[in-house]
């Protein structure tokens, strides 16, 4: 396994994420593309760590434990928020809240 | 110890004034202003007659220096010489006497301390002139006691006429203050200084072909100099023609006009003269000796016709003053000074008795003023400047109220009559005698040294004028003091005046005795050099080398000292001799002469006015126009009521019109276009081009936004996608550099 297969995998990742943000029209589902964006960047810091600074550093290993406490956090907000659109607007949809059209 | 002792004279009038008016700050005053400034006066007069022993042999200007203005350095100081020292105390000692009259005189007025301050500010001012060694200093004297005198004249200002007699006098002596700052102003062009002494001064400066050329245009232009000077003198000595101011002044309280309009200040143009008289040229000096001249006969016979007590007096004081600088002109100037100081304490005297005379009416007086409010309010309605003629004599000072009060006043009819004795010039035992003799004397000598038909024909004019004086004076004292009383119910009433009175008035009468000395005043005073009068080449060596005894009897009967120098130093000791010779003779011509004409006034007075063998009122009918031209005052304010006043009337009209028509005119023209064409053109511009700018501005802003505001589309993946490709857009670009 090179650091090339990691970050195919991570780029894979990364596009899926994107084009689940873009697309999706739920607002739950575009959570979910950020997480894997997320998560592809952290795979990205973890293969670095391990294949281009020496075994003994392993701040990239550690940037990626403080990306996942970061996606929790980001989550737990996340949902928050669309509970208050719900709320508010009765949907989810982030085509159907558009008040700061022009 | 002279600078400090000048300091003291100069310090004390001044502080009693500045208690008066720092207190008037406060609002009150000083609970006995009159002690306090007869005291200042007082202590004044005892440090200058101390100077008199001080007095130095070689003068010396105290000088310090005031303004500097690049080069040229403006200095202060004083200058003391015994012709200084004898005016410092006439001054001190006649303001004393007036002070201590004043108390009594004054007596009750509402404005009593105010009085008593004036006194002293006018007598520091005077003393201010007096002690300078320079003409800016003289100049600021002149015009201190220019502005007390119309203080002081204006004294009683509730009365119509007081206010506009001082007014008239301020204006009047201003118009010979303007030639003499111009005269001042050409001195200075030439000498770069205003001082008089010192080896810098303009004295020294004269003989100085640096300076001046002694040619004819050197020589042309001292005269103009000299003569613009002496209009400063015409105006504060009231010569003809701008004389008409003093008799007007009599309408401030009596001891004014025996301090200042016959003692002192009238006395400083016959002063500021003597001091210029090392300037003077034989044509200044014609000038000089003609005004004089004429001045001393117009005046004279205009006082014939008087019946206001105080006019008379007035009349004498002009024709008097005329008398010192006809002596001035001559060359006399030993005589006219000597004159000045003579006539400071006889007129002062007379004043003074006037006053007495005017005071015993006092309860009069009260009673005339409400009468005399009366009258005003109609009579005094048109344009007032001029109109201080005093057609209407207060009846306290007509001496057709008068008679007989020699019983009730004794002791001012005694001083009185002194002083009229002395001023007819009647001979031996009273001092005017000896200075109008001088006076006479100088001119005739003059006459006869330099064959000049001028003086013959001023000599003459000054003899006539003598003998008019002996007339109306002596007419003054027959119609106050003789015969009848011709208003009982004023006569009744008549007291002599309080002893605060009546002694000034004996200190003065033991002065017009000859205790003034002419002597000893021909021994101090020396006149200066007149280098351009007497060639300047001898006079140069002449002044210094020559003060011998034998010439000390020239000066004083008017041969000036540098023309006995000349003529010693010249190889020719008789012609000296001539001239002495020739003095001598003019001086036993002249006296007999002045006696018989005084003898021969004095005579036609007592005829007319004691004996009544003639009458007056006939040989008025019979020589009427010539009665009218001296009743009228030879229609001097007619004159310049008729040219002058309706000149400047005409001229003021003229401007107002012009203001009103053409400037207003202009004015009004003016904000017209302005309203109507630029006001228009302007808002126009404002409406449409300025708003309309604004407003286009404004409404492409308004669509521009409509437009680009559709892109907010709200849809939060738009924005993302957008970014997504703004991203990669970048990465690209990126990536080709």
């Amino acid at each position: 396994m090179s650091l090339q297969h990691y970050l195919v995998i991570s780029a894979i990742l990364f596009s899926l994420g994107i084009f689940a943000v873009l697309t999706r029209k739920n607002a739950i589902s575009i959570l979910m593309g950020i997480e894997l964006i997320l998560n592809s960047c952290n795979l990205n810091f973890v293969a670095f760590s391990r294949f281009v600074t020496p075994p003994e550093n392993i701040d990239g290993q550690i940037i990626a434990i403080f990306g996942i406490v970061l996606a929790a956090a980001e989550a737990a907000v996340f949902l928050a928020i669309i509970l208050a659109i719900y709320r508010e607007f009765g949907s989810i949809r982030p085509d159907e809240v558009d008040t700061l059209k022009g | 110890m002279v600078v400090p002792l000048i300091s003291i004279i100069l310090l004390c009038p001044l502080a009693a004034f500045a208690i008066f008016a720092l207190l008037g700050l406060a609002k009150r005053s000083f609970p006995r202003q009159d002690l306090l400034s007869t005291a200042a006066m007082l202590i004044a007069l005892g440090c200058s007659l101390y100077l008199l022993k001080e007095v130095v042999p070689k003068p010396e200007p105290h000088t310090v220096d005031w303004i500097s203005l690049g080069k040229i350095t403006f200095s202060m100081g004083f200058y003391l010489d015994i012709v200084t020292v004898i005016m410092l105390i006439v001054v001190t000692l006649v303001s004393s006497l007036v002070h201590i009259f004043s108390i009594g005189y004054m007596h009750g007025d509402p404005r009593y301390p105010r009085f008593f301050a004036y006194l002293s500010l006018f007598s520091f001012s005077m003393l201010f002139l007096v002690v300078s060694d320079n003409l800016l200093g003289i100049y600021i004297g002149w015009e201190l006691v220019g502005l007390c005198s119309y203080l002081l004249i204006g004294f009683w200002f509730e009365k119509d006429s007081a206010a506009n007699a001082c007014k008239k006098a301020f204006l009047t002596t201003r118009v010979g203050d303007v030639g003499m700052f111009i005269g001042m102003m050409m001195l200075f062009t030439r000498f770069d200084t205003l001082s008089l002494y010192g080896d810098n001064g303009i004295f020294t400066r004269i003989t100085n072909p640096e300076y001046l050329t002694a040619d004819a245009s050197g020589i042309f232009w001292l005269s103009i100099a000299g003569v613009l000077i002496f209009c400063g003198a015409i105006g504060k000595s009231a010569q003809v023609p701008l004389h008409t101011w003093l008799p007007d002044a009599m309408e401030g309280p009596t001891p004014v006009s025996a301090l200042i309009h016959a003692a002192t200040m009238v006395a400083a143009g016959v002063y500021l003269t003597a001091r210029m008289f090392p300037i003077l040229t034989p044509s200044s000096s014609l000038v000089i000796a003609y005004v004089g001249g004429i001045t001393a006969l117009v005046a004279a016979t205009i006082a014939i016709v008087r019946f206001d007590i105080k006019r008379v007096l007035a009349y004498s004081t002009v024709s008097q003053l005329g008398y010192m600088m006809l002596a001035i002109g001559a060359g006399s100037y030993v005589a006219g000074l000597f004159h000045l100081t003579t006539h400071a304490f006889f007129k002062a005297l007379l004043f003074l008795g006037s006053g007495s005379v005017i005071h015993a009416f006092h309860a009069m007086h009260a009673h005339h003023d409400e009468e005399h409010t009366d009258d005003n309010e109609h009579e005094h309605d048109n344009h007032g400047l001029v109109h201080a003629h005093g057609s209407e004599i207060p009846p306290d000072q007509d001496m057709r109220n008068m008679g007989g009060l020699r019983r009730k006043m004794p002791w001012t009819f005694g001083t009185m009559l002194v002083a009229t004795l002395s001023i007819s010039g009647v001979p031996f035992f009273f001092s005017g005698f000896w200075s109008k003799d001088a006076i006479l004397a100088g001119a005739l000598g003059k006459a006869m040294v330099s064959h000049s038909p001028h003086y013959y024909i001023l000599f003459g004019m000054a003899l006539i004028a003598a003998g008019i004086t002996a007339f109306y004076m002596f007419r003054l004292i027959f119609m106050t003091f003789f015969g009848e009383p011709r208003n009982q119910e004023m006569h009744d009433m008549a007291h002599e005046s309080p002893w605060v009175m009546v002694v000034p008035l004996l200190v003065l009468a033991v002065l017009s005795f000859p205790v003034v000395n002419p002597i000893w005043f021909n021994d101090y005073v020396k006149p200066p050099p007149q280098p351009h009068i007497h060639a300047p080449q001898h006079a140069q060596l002449g002044p210094d080398t020559k003060t011998g005894d034998a010439n000390s009897g020239f000066a004083f009967f008017g041969i000036s000292e540098a023309e006995a120098a000349e003529e010693e130093s010249g190889k020719n000791t008789e012609k000296a001799n001539d001239v002495y010779r020739i003095y001598k003779l003019s001086h036993n011509i002249a006296m007999v002469l002045s006696i018989c004409i005084a003898g021969l006034g004095i005579l036609l007075s007592w005829l007319f006015y004691h004996r009544r063998k003639f009458s007056a009122e006939s040989v008025a009918t019979t020589f009427r126009p010539v009665y009218n031209l001296f009743w009228n005052k030879y229609y001097f304010d007619e004159f310049y009521d008729g040219v002058l006043v309706a000149l400047t009337v005409w001229k003021s009209r003229l401007f107002a019109k012009f203001d009103l028509s053409i400037i207003d005119g202009i004015v009004n023209g003016v904000a017209t276009i302005t309203r109507q064409i630029f006001a228009a053109f302007i808002g126009f511009f404002d409406n449409r081009v300025v708003d309309g700018i604004v407003n286009r501005v404004a409404e492409v802003t308004w669509a521009a936004g409509g437009r680009i505001r559709r892109i907010q589309t709200g849809a939060i993946q738009t924005y993302l996608f957008v970014v997504l490709g703004g991203i990669v857009l970048i990465i690209l670009i990126f990536r080709a550099l």
